[in-house]
């Protein structure tokens, strides 16, 4: 019940500091880095598959209502929830070891936990930049954005799901 | 059957994938600035409180500048109303003068009606970006009112109002339209946002005809039932003609800087419903 809360708690956090904080910051149109994906990175990892796909759903409509977005954040939210499993198999191949009992993140090794976030990051910023730019015209443009805003969204992830799973979740 | 539930069993999931994909799908397709507006401007009658606050403290430290700019705003009005007052004075033989007019039939017998507002949220990182404004219905702001800088550059256009919050839609949003001109020259074109910079807009057949100078003036026509003739929009950056040899295509170096905004003025046109319906009414189709 407890860790339960720690993930509502997380998910409270991660969709305050995108709607209040990052979304008002007006540095650059190539500076939109999505950092709410992280709630869906570091649920544990013997969630159930549906309810990786309804906890992924609720967070983009979550997004959408306030921010006015239309779908987009649920298309791509949903979608990462989805294949997130497939992601894990694919960062960390063999490496996740047989102790099935330990579902925390902390099996996966730290090389492999890299690799994690960036391709969870790269695939969530992929679908949501490319729908929302829907069009292959300015193609130089939607892919400058994708790396400027995954760049920070990887190093904001990183301490926040390192802090969150040492931190919080371990008390 | 039992074969059936058992295929369903294991596929349950990902025909709720493509279900809830399905759906978010044909809603962002349909979805249009008016309805993102409508959503955003409800969401912050829960949210607008904690954005006004945040945004109470980033506002305190551009005060500075931002009185700077009013200052300049001010002396620049004062100047007009001085050549206005001088004016009324060489016309005081006039029988139509403004001496002894009572000031709210004065107010009433122009166009456009201003009120003020604060920025609460700005984005300019979306391609569809929107302004929300800590003014709304009750103190009455309403659709289609013209947003400008305190400075007077042009802003965008109000699309979505809740009680204490409007949504303005921005120049930096894609789906954002008007026409504008040179200053000083007829011929009009039509402004949109590339979504490439935010600080420069774009403007579309611009007549070939139109005398135009890199650095000169762009300015609103009037054409448009939201803004004044002649509020202004940027400097010409660059030109150039199109492949048919019949217009310009001008990028436009924005006038205010749409990162630093904080306070805003709104603009009714009074005349805006009568025009409306004189334009709807289906007897006038002829």
């Amino acid at each position: 019940m407890q860790k339960n809360l720690t993930y509502a708690g997380a998910f409270l956090a991660l969709v305050l500091l995108q709607i209040f904080l990052l979304d008002n910051i007006s540095l650059s149109v190539y500076f939109h880095p999505l950092i709410y994906v992280a709630f869906i990175i570091l649920l544990p990892l013997d969630t159930k598959p549906i309810w990786m796909v309804l906890l992924s759903a609720l967070l983009g409509i979550t997004i959408d209502v306030m921010t006015g977005m239309g779908g987009l954040n649920v298309i791509a939210t949903t979608a990462t929830g989805f294949l997130r499993p497939f992601i894990i198999k694919l960062a960390t191949g063999h490496a996740l070891g047989s102790d099935v009992s330990e579902t925390s993140l902390h099996r996966i090794p730290e090389k492999n936990f890299r690799w994690y976030i960036i391709a969870m990051v790269g695939l969530h910023s992929l679908i949501y930049f490319f729908m929302e730019s829907l069009s292959m015209l300015h193609i130089i443009h939607t892919l400058l954005r994708l790396i400027v805003s995954d760049i920070a969204a990887v190093l904001f992830i990183y301490y926040f799901v390192k802090l969150f799973i040492e931190k919080i979740l371990n008390r | 059957m039992y074969k059936l539930i058992e295929f369903i069993r294991r596929i349950y999931v990902v025909l709720l994938f493509i279900a809830i994909e399905a759906i978010a799908l044909s809603h962002y397709a349909h979805s249009s600035y008016y309805t993102q507006a409508k959503i955003l401007s409800r969401a912050h009658t829960i949210a607008g409180g904690v954005q006004s606050s945040i945004f109470g403290v980033k506002h305190y430290f551009t005060l500075r500048g931002e009185n700077e700019v009013l200052s300049q705003r001010v002396a620049k009005l004062e100047q007009e109303l001085a050549y206005y007052r001088n004016k009324d004075i060489d016309e005081q033989t006039d029988s139509l003068s403004l001496e002894g007019i009572d000031p709210t039939m004065a107010e009433s017998l122009s166009q456009y009606r201003y009120t003020t507002a604060r920025i609460i949220s700005n984005s300019i990182s979306r391609s569809r970006n929107f302004i929300t404004l800590n003014r709304g219905l009750m103190h009455g702001v309403m659709e289609d009112m013209a947003v400008i800088s305190p400075s007077g550059m042009m802003i965008g256009y109000v699309v979505g109002c809740s009680e204490r919050y409007s949504v303005v839609l921005p120049m930096l949003n894609i789906d954002f339209r008007t026409s504008g001109k040179i200053a000083g020259d007829e011929h009009f074109g039509s402004i949109y946002w590339s979504g490439k910079s935010p600080y420069r807009v774009e403007m579309t057949d611009l007549s070939k005809h139109a005398d135009i100078e890199i650095g000169d003036e762009v300015v609103t026509t009037g054409l448009s039932h939201f803004f004044p003739e002649g509020i202004k929009i940027g400097y010409v950056e660059s030109y150039a003609i199109n492949d048919t040899q019949t217009s310009y295509h001008v990028t436009v170096r924005l006038a205010a800087d749409m990162t630093k905004l904080n306070n805003v003025i709104l603009i009714e046109n009074v005349d805006y419903g009568e025009i409306a319906n004189l334009e709807n009414n289906p007897q006038h189709e002829n």
